[in-house]
C-alpha cells in the first residue's frame, strides 16, 4: 500500500470510527433523556442506606454512597489477595505433586485437575456455601483447639472469624484457580529440558537438591506469565462473588444500580476499578519477573 | 516429592501398576490417603442412592433439557442434540476419507444454522419464541454461536493487531486489552441492561441474541490473544517464501498464516472455548433461563423448597460430562492436525 | 481451473473488498443507524406498539413460591402471572400471548426503562421514590396484594419480638425494599444487626434453613409460601411485628399512560368482577344477560355492550369480558394460586374486597 493511500485510510478511519462512536453516544444521549435516568455523579455523596454484613473499615448506612463502593473494593481487594496466596500455595503442591513420580498421587492430581475444570465456578461457589459450609450445622467440622476452627460459622484462626460466605469463596477462587496454576507449574517444570535432570543426577546431587535448587529456578520465568494470567482471571472471577452473598464491588454495584438506576455511572466506575486492579496485578507481577531476571540465571 | 519423573508419557493403567507394585517407602502415605479417598467416594455414594431424594431432578428431566420449549416440538431441540452428537462422534471416530475430512468443518458450521433454524422454526415449522428456549439447550445453542461468531472476530483481531496500520492496531489492542480485563459478569450485565441503551429508539434485540453478543465480545478478544501468539510462533521466512511466489497480502494471510497460526493455538482456544461453556452458567445471576437459571426456577416450585444439593450435584455432573466431551473431541482435533501435518 | 479453486478465488477476492471497503461499511452502517433514529417515531405509544406486536413482554420474577415460579410443564404459575395474562388478554385479546422474562430484582426498573419488557409484574413494592418522575419514574397499576413485611424465626430458638434480635445475623434478598427497611427498623431501634444478603429468596430460605441467621425476612406472603414448603412447617414462626407496608403492584413506564390507564383498568376490572360475583364460568352468561336487559345500565357499561368505555382506554370495548373469560376475577386468581387448597395457603386477611373487610375496591366503571 502506498504512502498516501495508508494515509487517507488512516483520515477515513479516524472518522468512521469516531461517527461510529457519536451514533452509539448520541443514541445513549437520547435514551437517557428519553428514561430520564441522566448522567451524572452527583448521587455518589449520598447517603447509602443499606448495610452490609462484612466491612473491613467502619461503615455505617448514613455513609456515602462512594464510601460503600470503597468498601467493596476492600472487600474484593481482601478476597483476591487471600485467595491468590492460597490457590498458588494448593497448585504449586498440586502441580508438584502432578510432575512427581508417585503414580498414586500422579492419578489423583490428575483427576483433581479435570473434575475442578470441567465444572463452572458458579455451581462450585454454590457448593461450597450451600453445600459445603452451610451445611455443616452447628457442629465444628475440622477443630484443633482454639487456633483452627471450621464450622457453619465459617473459619475461625486464631481468634480471626472470617465469615462463611468469605471462607467459600476463598476456597472456591482458590481451588478453581489451583487447578490452573498446577497446569501452569506443570507446564513450566517440563519446559527444563531432560538433559539438566541428568546432568544434576550425574553430578551426583540428590533428587529433592537438584529439583528445588537447579529445576525450579529454570522453570522460574517460565511460571510467569502463566501465573500472570491466572491471578487475572482469579480477580475477575471473583466477581461471582454476588451468587453466595459476599459483598464485592460488584455486588455493592448491583445494590447501588437497583436504589438509583444510575446503571451507565456504575458501569463505569466497575470498568475502571478493573482496570486498575488489572494493571496493579500486572505491575507486580512485572517487578517479580524483572526481580527473578536479575536474581538469576 | 523428591522422585521427580519428567517422563509423563506413561498411560495410567501402567502408573498404576507401578504403583501397586512398588515398594516405596511412600507406599503407606500412599494407603492412608487411599483410605481417605475410598471413604470419601463411599460416603458420597451411600448419600447419592440412599440418602438424597432424586425426584427434583427426575421429574423435571424435560425442564432441565429443553426449559418451557413446547413438549409437542421437543423433537427438534433433540433432532438438533443428535445432529451434534453425530459429527463429534464423526469427527473422533469417523473413516479417514480426505474428502469427509476436508467437508467436516462445514458441518461444525451447519449445526449452528440448522440449531438456530430448529429452534426458532419457520421455513414449515412453527415459530417458537426465544422465551421458549432455555435449559441445557439454550445453554449449548450460546456457546455455539458464540464460538462460530467469536472464532472469525478473534483471528481478525488478532491480524489487526499485527496490521501495519498504525490506528487498526491501537485500536484493536486497546479493544483486547479492556475486554481482557474487565470480568465476565460485567460484559454480560452491559449486554443485558446497557445494550438497549446504545441502540436506536425502537430498535430491539432479542435477550438471547444479546447474551450471544455479550459473550462473542468477551470471548474473542481471548482468542485473539491466542491467535496472536500461534502467529508469532510462525518463522517470518514463511511469509518471505509467500511473497516470492508471489501471493498477495490476503493470500498469505488466509492460506499460511491462519492455519499454522490456528494449529499452534488450537489447545488454548479449546480451552478458552470449554471456559464459555462453564460461563454460560452466570446469565443465570442476569435472569436467563439456561441450565442453571432453569433449575433456580425449579427450585421455587413449593414442592422442591430446599432440595438444592441434589440440584446443585446434578448441575455440576451435566457441565463436567459436557465440558469432558469438549476436552476429549478438542484432544482428538490435536493428534489428528499433528499427523496430518505432512511433512 | 476446478471448481474449488474458483471458489476460493472468488472468496479471496470477496473478502479484499470487504476489507477495502469495510470501512464505508461501518460508515453506511452508522447512517443506517442514525436514520433509524430519526425516522423512529418517538411518538408510538408502548400500547400500540404491544398490539401491533401481538404479544405482551411481561417482567415477573420466577422464582417467588405462589406468584411466579416454572412448573413441570415449563409454563409459568403463580398470582404475578395471572396478572400479566389479564393484561394481555385485555390489551391483545389473547391471555397466551405473553412473554414472560424473568429478573433480578436489581434489572428490573432498568429493564422497564430501556424498553426491554413492556410492565413489571413482579412483587413490587409501590413506594413514592419508584413511581415519582424524579425517582425510578414508573407509574404504578393499583395494588393487586397488599402485604407486609415480617420476619420468620425457629420456634426453638425462643425469640418472640424484634428487639431479641439484636446482633444477630438476619438473611435478606438484595436490591429489594425489604433490605432498607430492615434497615430502617434496626436503626430506629438501634439495635445492630448483621444482613446476610442474596440474591433471591430460594437462597435467602437456604441461608435461613441451614442456620447461617437467626432470622429470614421477606414479606409476609413470601415467608407463609417459603414455610408452607418447609419439612417440618410448624417449626418456624412469623413474628407479629410488621417492619413495614407492602402493596404490591405491577408497574410501566411513567411516560406511557396509555399504558397505564389501561393496566389500571384491568385491575380494576379484575376486582369489580369480584364485587358483583361476575366469574369465569357466568361470565357467559353475564353477557347474555346485559345484552338482553337493556335496563341494566351499569352492567352493560362494565362489559362493554355500550358505552364505549374500552376505547376511552385504547382498548377493545369488551375488554372486561376477555379479562374474565381468561383468568377469572381477583378472587378466582387468588385462590387458584394462594387461596386454601393451593400449595402455599395464605389468608386473604388484607386481600378481601371491601365488603368483606379488605381494602381492594374499584371505583365505578363510568
Amino acid at each position: 500500500m502506498s504512502k498516501n493511500k495508508k494515509k487517507f485510510f488512516q483520515i477515513l478511519l479516524v472518522f468512521a470510527f469516531l461517527g461510529f462512536l457519536g451514533i452509539l453516544i448520541n443514541n445513549l444521549i437520547i435514551n437517557l433523556a428519553r428514561t430520564g435516568l441522566g448522567f451524572n455523579f452527583n448521587w455518589l455523596t449520598k447517603p447509602a442506606s443499606f448495610s452490609l454484613a462484612e466491612h473491613p473499615l467502619p461503615y455505617s448506612p448514613s455513609d456515602s454512597y462512594a464510601w460503600a463502593l470503597f468498601i467493596g473494593w476492600m472487600n474484593s481487594l481482601k478476597v483476591i489477595i487471600s485467595s491468590l496466596v492460597l490457590a498458588t500455595c494448593i497448585g504449586t503442591l498440586i502441580g508438584f505433586l502432578r510432575v512427581g513420580k508417585n503414580s498414586f498421587f500422579s492419578i489423583i492430581t490428575a483427576g483433581y485437575i479435570t473434575v475442578i475444570r470441567q465444572t463452572p465456578l458458579l455451581i462450585q461457589l454454590m457448593c461450597w456455601y450451600f453445600v459445603g459450609f452451610l451445611n455443616m450445622r452447628n457442629n465444628s467440622f475440622l477443630s484443633i483447639s482454639n487456633i483452627f476452627n471450621i464450622s457453619n460459622k465459617g473459619i475461625e484462626l486464631f481468634g480471626l472469624n472470617l465469615s462463611p460466605e468469605f471462607s467459600a469463596l476463598l476456597f472456591g477462587l482458590s481451588i478453581f484457580s489451583s487447578a490452573f496454576i498446577a497446569e501452569v507449574i506443570r507446564g513450566g517444570i517440563q519446559s527444563v529440558p531432560l538433559g539438566q535432570w541428568e546432568a544434576f543426577r550425574s553430578l551426583g546431587i540428590s533428587e529433592k537438591q537438584g529439583f528445588f535448587k537447579i529445576i525450579i529456578p529454570q522453570a522460574l520465568p517460565a511460571f510467569i506469565p502463566g501465573l500472570t494470567s491466572q491471578y487475572l482471571n482469579l480477580a475477575k472471577n471473583s466477581t461471582l462473588a454476588i451468587a453466595i452473598g459476599y459483598s464485592d464491588i460488584y455486588a455493592i454495584n448491583d445494590t447501588i444500580i437497583n436504589q438509583t438506576g444510575r446503571a451507565v455511572e456504575c458501569f463505569i466506575i466497575l470498568l475502571c476499578s478493573f482496570l486498575i486492579l488489572n494493571l496493579l496485578i500486572t505491575k507486580v507481577m512485572g517487578i517479580i519477573d524483572k526481580s527473578i531476571m536479575k536474581s538469576g540465571i | 516429592m523428591n522422585n521427580i519423573n519428567p517422563n509423563l508419557n506413561t498411560n495410567s493403567f501402567q502408573k498404576l501398576k507401578k504403583f501397586l507394585l512398588s515398594k516405596s517407602k511412600y507406599n503407606f502415605c500412599n494407603f492412608i490417603f487411599f483410605v481417605i479417598l475410598i471413604s470419601l467416594i463411599f460416603n458420597l455414594l451411600t448419600w447419592i442412592f440412599i440418602n438424597s431424594n432424586w425426584k427434583v431432578v427426575t421429574s423435571n428431566l424435560n425442564l432441565y433439557a429443553f426449559g418451557s420449549f413446547p413438549i409437542d416440538q421437543q423433537w427438534r431441540p433433540t433432532l438438533w442434540f443428535f445432529s451434534l452428537l453425530s459429527i463429534t462422534f464423526i469427527t473422533v471416530y469417523g473413516p479417514k476419507w480426505n474428502w469427509l475430512r476436508k467437508n467436516l468443518i462445514f458441518g461444525w458450521i451447519g449445526t449452528v444454522p440448522l440449531g438456530i433454524y430448529l429452534l426458532n422454526g419457520g421455513l414449515g415449522l412453527n415459530p417458537v419464541m426465544t422465551r421458549h428456549w432455555g435449559g441445557l439447550t439454550l445453554t449449548i445453542l450460546i456457546t455455539s454461536c458464540s464460538i462460530l461468531f467469536s472464532l472469525p472476530i478473534g483471528i481478525l483481531l488478532a491480524l489487526c493487531r499485527r496490521s501495519s496500520i498504525f490506528l487498526i492496531q491501537k485500536l484493536c489492542s486497546f479493544y483486547i486489552d479492556v475486554m481482557r480485563a474487565v470480568p465476565l459478569i460485567a460484559v454480560l450485565f452491559f449486554g443485558q441492561l446497557l445494550i438497549p441503551l446504545f441502540l436506536p429508539v425502537g430498535l430491539e434485540i432479542d435477550r438471547v441474541w444479546r447474551a450471544i453478543i455479550a459473550f462473542t465480545f468477551f470471548v474473542s478478544a481471548y482468542i485473539a490473544e491466542d491467535i496472536r501468539g500461534g502467529l508469532q510462533s510462525i518463522p517470518n521466512n514463511q511469509i518471505e517464501a509467500a511473497k516470492s511466489l508471489g501471493l498477495n497480502k490476503y493470500q498469505i494471510n488466509i492460506f499460511i498464516l491462519i492455519p499454522q497460526a490456528l494449529r499452534v493455538a488450537l489447545p488454548a482456544i479449546t480451552n478458552h472455548l470449554i471456559g464459555l461453556f462453564q460461563n454460560t452458567s452466570l446469565m443465570s445471576i442476569l435472569g436467563l433461563m439456561e441450565l442453571l437459571g432453569v433449575s433456580r426456577s425449579i427450585l421455587a416450585n413449593p414442592e422442591y423448597i430446599g432440595q438444592y444439593i441434589e440440584v446443585y450435584i446434578w448441575l455440576a455432573s451435566v457441565y463436567w460430562l459436557f465440558c469432558t466431551i469438549m476436552a476429549f473431541v478438542s484432544k482428538k482435533l490435536e493428534q489428528k492436525m499433528t499427523i496430518n501435518k505432512g511433512y | 481451473m476446478t471448481c474449488a479453486l474458483k471458489l476460493r478465488k472468488f472468496i479471496v477476492n470477496l473478502l479484499k473488498n470487504m476489507i477495502n471497503r469495510f470501512f464505508f461499511g461501518i460508515a453506511a452502517f452508522g447512517l443506517l443507524l442514525t436514520s433509524c433514529a430519526s425516522n423512529q417515531n418517538k411518538n408510538i405509544s408502548r400500547l400500540s406498539l404491544i398490539q401491533k406486536r401481538d404479544e405482551l413482554i411481561c417482567g415477573v420474577s420466577g422464582k417467588i413460591p405462589g406468584f411466579s415460579f416454572i412448573e413441570r410443564d415449563g409454563s409459568y404459575k403463580g398470582l404475578d402471572v395471572d396478572i400479566c395474562k389479564a393484561f394481555a388478554a385485555a390489551i391483545i385479546g389473547d391471555s397466551e400471548k405473553v412473554q414472560f422474562r424473568p429478573l433480578t430484582a436489581a434489572e428490573r426498573f432498568l429493564a422497564i426503562k430501556t424498553g426491554d419488557i413492556d410492565l413489571l409484574s413482579r412483587n413490587t413494592t409501590l413506594t413514592l421514590s419508584r413511581d415519582s418522575f424524579g425517582g425510578n419514574g414508573l407509574t404504578f397499576a393499583p395494588v393487586v396484594f397488599h402485604d407486609g413485611q415480617g420476619l420468620m424465626v425457629k420456634k426453638n430458638s425462643g425469640i418472640e419480638s424484634i428487639q431479641e434480635l439484636a446482633n444477630k445475623s438476619i438473611c435478606v434478598g438484595s436490591g429489594t425494599t425489604t433490605e432498607q427497611n430492615i434497615n430502617d427498623t434496626f436503626e430506629s431501634l438501634s439495635l445492630p444487626y448483621t444482613p446476610i444478603k442474596y440474591q433471591d429468596l430460594n437462597q435467602v430460605v437456604a441461608g435461613y434453613l441451614q442456620g447461617r441467621c437467626q432470622a429470614m425476612t421477606s414479606d409476609r406472603s413470601q415467608l407463609a409460601a417459603a414455610r408452607s414448603g418447609f419439612k417440618n412447617s410448624k417449626d418456624h414462626i412469623i413474628l407479629d411485628d410488621v417492619l413495614s407496608k407492602e402493596p404490591l403492584a405491577p408497574a410501566s413506564d411513567g411516560s406511557e399512560q396509555k399504558l397505564a390507564d389501561a393496566m389500571r383498568w384491568t385491575v380494576f376490572a379484575l376486582i369489580a368482577a369480584e364485587e358483583q360475583g361476575i366469574t369465569q364460568s357466568n361470565i357467559a352468561d353475564k353477557v347474555q344477560l346485559a345484552t338482553n336487559n337493556p335496563q341494566l345500565k351499569s352492567l352493560r357499561r362494565f362489559l362493554g355492550v355500550d358505552g364505549g368505555l374500552g376505547e376511552k382506554i385504547g382498548l377493545s370495548n369488551n375488554f372486561v369480558v376477555n379479562v374474565i373469560k381468561a383468568t377469572g376475577n381477583y378472587g378466582e386468581i387468588y385462590d387458584r394460586n394462594l387461596g386454601r387448597d393451593s400449595d402455599v395457603p395464605i389468608p386473604r386477611g388484607l386481600n378481601e374486597i371491601y365488603s368483606k373487610g379488605g381494602l381492594h375496591i374499584s371505583p365505578p366503571f363510568n
